[in-house]
């Protein structure tokens, strides 16, 4: 039978709201009577705490009140993996930005001069901002456990014999550097206590229930006394994962017992939030003289700043994923994340593996061109199958779609090679073109820890039907998806099922809207639900129309035996039938993903139980005088296992396109120093080329469907396909990013000089 | 000139907000954008960076886009304005609402508004402007989410619907 809503480009949920100007996020939400919250942040980069002086601050008229480490009634300590961040510096701070102390006052200006009036002594610590520096063994202590957050091992294989037997042996470092989300809409909430006196936050998230698990312990109340409603999101890219403004909100409105309110500057958002790891990867790569990978060893640093975030996941992650989606069977990685006074870095879109793709993007560029094969040949004689061990041990039994994805973009590579050939001038007229290649693979999901999705169903006796999900839709579209799954399993108009999402007393846990995972996790929990649904129901409808259970269909919300489709009962007809009033049938769904944990000495496991794959051919030109990169073409292939909504998934693709023409040409984030778009240049539609999205279906047998994920998988081989254009273009390769005008001006003249 | 409760001195100003006359006393340093969110309670104008960098707050104003953060209330005096509420009844959308959602032009919808209005000031200008005229027009509006092409496709709908109509 074929699917009726799941494939199909419905419009999303919510999408009119957004288009009138009527929808609501957390800035928008009025709130009577509510004070204004700002936080007094560190202005030194590393040092000790002795004093913070808020009396006088305290006593300003319209100041409610003033707090700091001391006010919390709970612990004060969070961290989403691990927990090393304070609410508020009790005994250190470890970035400019560190936050000091909280103010609560009747209007912004007030809050402003409060900030002001606060005065803290804090003894400089000499500060590291070079994780080469923080690993040094007579290094200040960041933290009291040492500055090594975190080490990473993959190790497969023989690495020395692979070396031994390779032909050609490509060594290079390369560096990336740190990153700002820049999500459209600054951080923002508002709390307060209810009825019963429970703190209800309303926030922009990524993650309702674990901003309650944070929240919970830093007010020491029990689990039921807080709850977290996520407001709509105006974009989130991992960004949105850590807690920022919640334990503020939630402390004022539990400590003052009046509603609150926080919305951060653009200035503080840049200051306060995480940042994308710079990484520095040392990859060498060997290969035999008919170009077959034999071995790939490197060793990857990353700058997790001042706080752990998601750190250990980033340095897992790149780890996991440094050979790309090709068979290498002597493996040895070794990858750390390291603490810092810059920034704390957590997750943004990727954690690590559009980084670590530049690295093993470039290395499989490297060794074609010595090899004398094209770029997509030298993939594909490489490149993963049915039955392939990845470098974690892991034997890949389905959706594998990497091969379909490099045939897919064969055709635009060889087109773009031809226009460039055909026409000399494209070559050498001050402007050189170049086309670049680059695959990825992304694991779906957390690495290599449990990572359960929920979700239940109801219908009423009016044949009313509710989804429950925590899932957090932060723009992506995963209430439309959600619904979609949920309408094609029962055999519903889309339009029929009510969503209610991410909030923690209504819904239960989702996990994080992260890791491409929600589609395939939370995608799966409700399709369970709704198939327990629509079990009891086809029973039901079986009763009523006197035939055999199996032989029940529904189709646009009719019921109907198989054999005598005449013979219809309406959906809220069958849901009414025996139900007493008030009486619901109840479904619930519940995912997890099959993976095991990593042997910490080889890195061995099932860190994920399936991967996306891509590939992607962009046309790039070069402007000699300038420097000027400019992308005129891409064409990206994604095998998604199925979309669920093709629109939603272009969406994706041109959104990860975006975000890696910024990432791979000119974003970077200086620590203590960006402060505004006005240095930190994401990109206009001027910078865009057409992009021409492909959408692959290897299906996956445990997704919805056969649905996986593409959000990060999108982002992932735009840099490294530009810069491999660059080297096309210009016969010159990038070792880091971003590729700005200095960098190309420099490179270009040092190709003529020498 | 006087002064305000809180002592700030304020300005009587009046407008022509989405076809409503509108007349406010408003302290002198407040911003077109405070003014049409807080008071007015026209919230589709969104704060994405408050320094005039993002577009997410542009309003049309005397047929021109302006990023309300960087306009002070007082300028605004006597201005015609136009939100993204005024551009349909509630019930029937403005055609380049009807694209945006046709062709999927919205992911997190925070820049979504300004979008709107900065392609409409586009429209009005230059009814069938190419694609790269368009990607100029909304240059001054970022957007994070959606890689622009969807939102590109869209204004272009509108564009080809215009035409067709006329033909
Ligand atoms: S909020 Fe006005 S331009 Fe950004
Ligand atoms: S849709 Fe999110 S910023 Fe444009």
């Amino acid at each position: 039978m074929k699917n009726r809503v799941v494939g199909e480009r419905v419009a999303r949920i919510g999408i009119r709201d957004k288009v009138t100007g009527h929808a609501r996020y957390a800035a928008d939400l009025e709130i009577k009577n509510a004070l204004v919250l700002k936080v007094f942040r560190s202005p030194v980069a590393h040092g000790r705490v002795k004093k913070v002086m808020t009396e006088k601050a305290a006593a300003l008229e319209g100041v409610a009140g003033v707090f700091t480490a001391a006010d919390i009634p709970g612990e004060n300590l969070y961290g989403i993996i691990n927990r090393d961040q304070t609410v508020l510096a009790s005994e250190k701070v470890r970035f400019v930005g560190d936050p000091v102390a909280l103010v609560a006052a009747e209007t912004e200006e007030i809050a402003e001069a409060a900030l002001k009036a606060i005065e803290a002594e804090i003894t400089p610590l000499p500060a590291l901002f070079d994780p080469a520096d923080a690993m040094a063994p007579d290094a200040p202590a960041i933290h009291e456990k040492g500055n090594i957050l975190f080490t990473r091992k993959v190790a497969r294989g023989d690495i020395e014999k692979g070396f031994a037997d390779s032909d050609l042996i490509i060594e290079e470092t390369y560096e990336t550097r740190m990153l700002e989300h820049a999500y459209l809409e600054p951080e923002a909430g508002v709390a307060y206590r209810d009825e019963t006196g429970c703190v209800v936050l309303l926030v922009t998230t990524q993650n309702p229930h674990a901003d309650h698990a944070q929240l919970v312990p830093i007010l020491n109340v029990a689990p039921d006394r807080l709850r977290v409603i996520q407001t709509e999101t105006g974009g989130g890219f991992g960004g949105k994962l850590d807690i920022s403004v919640q334990p503020f909100l939630a402390l004022a409105a539990y400590l003052l017992k009046r509603p609150v309110r926080m919305v951060y500057s653009r200035e503080e958002s840049f200051m306060a939030s995480a940042k994308r790891h710079p990484l520095k990867i040392r990859m060498k790569t060997g290969a035999s003289r008919e170009g077959k990978l034999l071995a790939m060893e490197s060793e990857i640093t990353a700058d997790t700043g001042a706080y752990g975030s998601y750190g250990i996941a980033v340095a897992t992650r790149s780890a996991v994923h440094a050979t790309g989606p090709y068979n290498v069977p002597n493996v040895s990685v070794i990858s750390r994340a390291v603490y810092t006074n810059n920034n704390w870095c957590g997750a943004m879109r990727g954690f690590g593996v559009p980084q670590i793709a530049i690295a093993h993007e470039s290395q499989m560029d490297k060794l074609a061109q010595r090899l004398g094969l094209d770029p997509i040949t030298f993939r594909l004689k490489n490149a993963f199958e049915n039955g392939s061990v990845t470098p974690t041990g892991q034997r890949l039994e389905a959706s594998v779609g990497i091969r379909e994805t490099l045939k897919k973009i064969r055709p635009y590579y060889q087109t773009f090679r031809k226009e460039i050939e055909a026409n000399p001038s494209r070559r050498y007229d001050g402007v050189r073109h170049g086309v670049g290649v680059a695959s990825m693979w992304y694991g779906i999901g957390n690495t290599g820890h449990p990572n359960p999705s929920s979700a239940q169903m109801e219908v009423d006796r009016d044949g009313v039907v509710t989804l429950y999900t925590g899932a957090a839709d932060i723009g992506q579209g995963s209430d439309t998806v959600l619904v979609q799954i949920a309408a094609e399993t029962l055999g519903l108009p889309y339009e029929r099922i009510r969503l209610v999402r991410a909030d923690t007393t209504l819904t239960t846990d989702a996990g994080a809207t992260s890791a491409s995972r929600q589609t395939y996790i939370s995608g799966r929990a409700v399709q369970e639900a709704a198939l327990e649904i629509k079990r009891i129901l086809t029973e039901k409808a079986a009763g009523l129309l006197k035939v055999p259970a199996n032989m029940v269909a529904c189709e646009d919300g009719v019921f109907f035996p198989q054999f005598r489709e005449f013979q219809k009962i309406p959906f809220e007809e069958v849901a009414r039938a025996g139900l007493k009033k008030g009486e619901k049938i109840r479904g619930e769904g519940v995912f997890n993903p099959e993976t095991t944990s990593l042997d910490p000495e080889t890195g061995q496991g099932t860190p994920y139980s399936t991967y996306a794959y891509a590939s992607q051919v962009s046309l790039v030109a070069v402007d000699e005088v300038t420097g000027q990169v400019t992308v005129k073409r891409t064409v990206s292939a994604h095998d998604v296992g199925k979309a669920v909504n093709p629109a939603n998934v272009e969406g994706q693709i041109f959104s990860g396109v975006a975000m890696g023409i910024g990432m791979g040409l000119f974003e970077q984030f200086y620590p203590n120093k960006t402060k505004s778009f006005d240095t930190y240049l994401i990109p206009t539609a001027m910078d865009m080329p057409e992009i021409t999205p492909i959408i692959i279906e290897v299906p996956e047998p445990t997704g919805p469907f056969g649905a996986k994920g593409v959000g990060e998988p999108a982002l992932i081989p735009t840099a490294p396909a530009i810069l491999n254009a660059v080297h096309d273009a210009t016969g010159r390769w990038v070792h880091q990013i971003p590729a700005d005008l200095e960098t190309i001006r420099e490179l270009i003249s040092e190709q003529e000089g020498g | 000139m006087k002064n305000g409760v809180l002592g700030e001195e304020t300005l009587t100003i009046s407008m022509m907000v989405n076809g409503e006359s509108v007349v406010r006393d408003v302290p002198v340093n407040r911003t077109l954008l405070s003014v049409l969110r807080e008071d007015l309670g026209l919230i589709g104008a969104r704060e994405g960076c408050g320094v005039g960098e993002c577009g997410a707050c542009t309003v049309i104003m005397n047929g021109k886009t302006v990023n309300a953060c960087m306009v002070l209330a007082p300028k605004a005096d006597g201005a015609t304005i136009t939100t993204i509420e005024g551009l349909s009844d509630g019930e029937h959308l403005h055609p380049l609402q009807e694209a945006f959602i046709e062709e999927g032009a919205v992911q997190c919808g925070f820049c979504t508004p300004g979008m709107i209005l900065s392609a409409k000031a586009l429209l009005d200008e230059n009814p069938s402007p190419t694609r790269l005229e368009i990607r100029e027009g909304i240059s001054g509006n970022l957007c994070r989410c959606t890689g622009y092409q969807q939102i590109v496709d869209a204004i272009e709908l509108v564009v080809n619907r215009t035409e067709e109509a006329k033909a």
